[in-house]
């Protein structure tokens, strides 16, 4: 008999769809994420930590970018916020059912997105500092390579072979 | 393929000379006899394809953009794998070359993903 537990990926695709085994304490903690990163996308704009999920379109031209920024940024935060109501639901501990291609990019992009956000308060700015930035054990860093974790599984989980 | 943008009917990129750069003359004269258009190279300009680029940054993993280049274009593996290691290893990478409306939905897509992806005509500046 094995002693050792076999690991289980945190996320799997299977039969009909995908299916994420991570506990209730990760959910819990991913569910808050998400309440943190909708207050900070639908709060000011002009937070540092929002240029890269709302980059510029055309950096040559401002007239364009302005008519770009203006017809698509609310749809931006709108698709956003779209994804996080879909991670949120699919996230509850009593949500058993598996995850649409949907569902799944949805959890994708939101991880991602959060990523970023941490990645810009962690100062990462070039592949130099994002190499000081790795093993740091800052909360942050935490997340950080949580949230790393978590999306290379669930690329994999998602990508044909 | 739903169009992102609401303003836009089912114009084509490629022709629309409204959407195009406006240079001042666009070719409405009512006088018959020019019918040798001098605006030629204005419609060059207006035909000239967008690209889409997708620059370096040092988050986004190598994998995850590898997965969205095949998901969004269609690209295979090995394609999607390369244009990757294109961003990665000189900055940038030409993605797409399409029409304006088409280059901006990717562009979009491309945003909903959290990639750095702009755009720009391609050739020489007019």
């Amino acid at each position: 008999m094995a002693l050792r537990r076999k690991f289980v990926p945190p996320v799997q695709a299977v039969r009909g769809g995908w299916r994420i085994t991570l506990g209730v304490e990760e959910r819990s903690l991913l569910i808050r994420m998400m309440g943190e990163f909708e207050a900070l996308i639908t709060g000011p704009d002009d937070n540092e930590l929002l240029l890269r999920l709302f980059p510029v379109a055309y950096p040559e031209d401002e007239e364009k970018e302005a008519e770009y920024q203006r017809l698509m940024r609310e749809e931006l935060v709108a698709s956003r916020l779209s994804a996080i109501e879909s991670v949120v639901v699919t996230l509850d501990p009593e949500h058993t059912e598996l995850l649409s291609e949907g569902e799944m990019i949805a959890f994708m992009q939101s991880i991602n997105a959060i990523r970023l956000v941490l990645g810009s308060l962690l100062g990462i700015t070039d592949d130099e500092s994002a190499d000081d930035a790795d093993g740091g054990d800052s909360p942050e860093h935490q997340l950080y390579d949580f949230l790393s974790w978590l999306l290379e599984w669930t690329v994999r989980s998602l990508s044909p072979d | 393929m739903t169009n992102a943008r609401p303003d836009i009917g089912e114009v084509d990129g490629h022709t629309d000379p409204g959407r195009g750069r406006h240079t001042g003359g666009v070719p409405t004269t009512l006088q018959p006899t020019e019918v040798t258009d001098p605006d030629l190279d204005e419609l060059a300009v207006i035909d000239r394809p967008w690209i889409v680029l997708v620059w370096n940054d040092p988050v986004n993993l190598m994998s995850y953009v590898t997965y969205v280049f095949q998901k969004l274009f269609g690209y295979s593996k090995e394609k999607a794998t390369e244009l990757m290691l294109d961003v990665h290893e000189k900055g940038r990478a030409v993605v797409a070359s399409c029409g304006r409306e088409e280059a901006e939905m990717h562009v979009f897509r491309l945003h909903e993903h959290s990639l750095w992806a702009t755009m720009e005509q391609d050739g020489p500046a007019s």
